[in-house]
């Protein structure tokens, strides 16, 4: 019998993982929604919401917690502040940013200061958790961050294009 | 060379200017001898362990004499050393030649080179590596000693301005800057300084020299070596971001990678809320669906997309005794090209993008509009989900709550 192996894809490569995260969060998702309220434009907001944020998710729990990246949008998503939530959550959040506003004095100093300084600023908002690197570090976690989300890009287009009719 | 290193392993305490002139006098010996060979085996040495150094020295003294490796002027061959008679002898490392295994220069010499070809080196005449090597070792001077440190620092500039004098005649032009990645235990241990140091081994570090007219001080540097490392980290990031071929200079480089970066973010916020508009219009009644179909199905999906026909098959029930039914179907279909699709995909993908960054709920209309051919996708999931076996059990989830009907109202 003649059989068609397909090529196989690597059970572990981020892909996959991020690929199987998320389609379970997806489902979950889709579980608990109501089916009478399921079109109109708050509630698709609302799953949105959800879904990006199960995205993210995701990615970052695939990556664990090896890069800085990744940590820092663990921990981002672990206290955003929901609006259901105690007053405890948005406390901390607070600090938080009183952390981060300490860390925004810090740049890249010296020579490569004086060029990359406004654009160094602006890629360490775009990255998560980039406020408190120096740039050598910043670059390298730019690198996997644009890696991550190309990958997630791309499994998000093959599920979006799967669900579209 | 060797002799160099050598006198300055021992220089762990005091006698910073014997460096100074054994450097002139090294260079002098440097133009008699296979310096790349030595230049390697050399720095390489110095990290590792004595006995193994000063065999190599022993082996390389020109006139091949054996070598008491107790004065440092004796290895430095030519007379020119008699004021280093004073010089007060180095503590255990010399005391550690006498044990020393004197390599035969053959195998040195093939130890040299088989250390060579292990470099990476960036292409450079030997000249430059000699001149390399005499940098490196100032350097490696500078980060063995620990007490001296800041006399070192103080000779270092004038030792440098040697240098590029001599540079100069050697070489007879300006040279850039060689770097090189190299690593020892040493300027692992050591500070930022140190980590320009030696040979090529592992790829850790950069070795950056200073140019003729350049500060010297350790400070500046330290700065070009994070500047290299900066350079080399923004060239990997031009291979990442497309397009980024034609742009030079950083500023425009960091641009680009922001533009990338924000595109990137915002095309995540899309596709996910066509997954969350898309999601809305599948409905749960699921009715049977006999499995034969489900093969005559997939395989004609294609064709089925562009056929409202579609509307007859809009709901099935997996069984989970078909599951590996399912899945050896879905290996069948072949990869097709996926270039149209993607293509596509990113076009309306780009088009959206900017409908949605209004964010604008009525902009849902263009999601029922698409076309988009899902050949390529649903063989593209399959890749996707054949692997494991948990995305097998979510791909048959999803089955469940795909509705086939194409949606075709406008909020």
């Amino acid at each position: 019998m003649n059989k068609y192996n397909p090529p196989r894809m690597n059970p572990s490569s981020l892909r996959s993982r991020f690929a199987t995260r998320f389609l379970r969060s997806l489902s979950k998702i889709n579980a608990k929604k109501p089916t009478a309220s399921s079109s109109s434009p708050t509630e698709i907001f609302r799953r949105y919401r959800r879904i990006k944020v199960a995205a993210d998710k995701s990615m970052a729990y695939s990556v664990r917690s090896r890069r800085t990246w990744s940590r820092a949008m663990l921990w981002k998503l672990r206290t955003r502040p929901c609006c259901r939530r105690s007053v405890k959550t948005s406390t901390i959040v607070r600090k938080t940013r009183h952390e981060k506003q300490n860390k925004n004095t810090t740049t890249t100093t010296g020579e490569d200061g004086v060029v990359f300084g406004v654009e160094a600023d602006e890629l360490r908002e775009l990255v998560p958790g980039g406020e408190a690197m120096d740039l050598y570090n910043l670059l390298d976690e730019t690198a996997h961050y644009i890696k991550c989300l190309t990958t997630q890009v791309q499994v998000m287009k093959k599920i979006a294009d799967f669900y579209s009719p | 060379m060797l002799h160099r290193l050598e006198s300055l392993e021992s220089c762990n305490y005091n006698g910073m200017d014997v460096a100074v002139l054994e450097r002139q006098a090294a260079r002098l010996k440097w133009q008699q001898q296979n310096y790349v060979v030595q230049n390697n085996n050399l720095v390489e040495l110095c990290a590792s362990s004595m006995p193994q150094f000063q065999g190599l020295i022993g082996s390389n003294i020109g006139s091949g004499q054996m070598v008491q490796l107790k004065r440092p002027e004796v290895f430095l061959g030519s007379g020119d050393f008699q004021e280093f008679v004073n010089f007060p002898v180095a503590g255990a490392e010399f005391g550690d030649s006498e044990k020393l295994d004197l390599v035969p220069p053959e195998a040195a010499a093939d130890y040299c080179i088989s250390r060579t070809s292990s470099c990476q080196m960036t292409a450079l005449n030997t000249s430059v590596m000699k001149e390399e090597r005499e940098d490196m070792v100032l350097e490696k001077m500078e980060s063995t000693t620990g007490s001296g440190r800041e006399s070192f620092n103080k000779r270092k500039p004038e030792a440098v301005a040697d240098h590029k004098g001599k540079n100069k005649r050697i070489k007879g032009e300006g040279e850039s800057e060689v770097k090189t990645k190299c690593s020892t235990e040493i300027s692992r241990n050591s500070s930022k300084e140190n980590s320009k140091a030696s040979e090529v081994q592992k790829l850790d570090y950069i070795h950056v020299r200073a140019r003729r007219g350049q500060a010297t001080d350790s400070h500046s540097l330290a700065e070009r070596a994070r500047r290299e490392k900066i350079s080399m980290k923004m060239k990997c990031l031009q291979d990442l971001v497309p397009g980024c071929n034609k742009i030079t200079g950083k500023a425009g480089m960091l641009d680009e990678i922001i533009n990338y970066v924000q595109s990137l973010q915002r095309q995540v916020e899309f596709l996910s809320m066509k997954i969350a508009a898309l999601n809305s219009s599948v409905q749960f009644n699921v009715e049977n669906l006999p499995m034969k179909e489900f093969p005559a199905y997939v395989a004609n999906f294609p064709a089925a997309a562009k056929l409202p026909a579609m509307a007859g098959l809009p709901y099935f029930q997996l069984n989970p005794l078909q599951k590996e039914s399912v899945n050896c179907m879905l290996n069948e279909s072949i990869l097709p090209a996926q270039t149209a699709t993607e293509g596509i995909a990113s076009a309306s993908v780009s088009i959206s993008e900017q409908s949605l960054s209004s964010s604008s709920m009525t902009q849902l209309q263009p999601f029922s509009t698409w076309n988009m051919d899902p050949q390529g996708s649903s063989s593209n999931l399959t890749v996707i989900f054949h692997s494991s076996s948990i995305v097998r059990v979510e791909y048959i989830r999803i089955w469940h709550l795909i509705r086939y009907t194409p949606d075709t109202d406008t909020s």
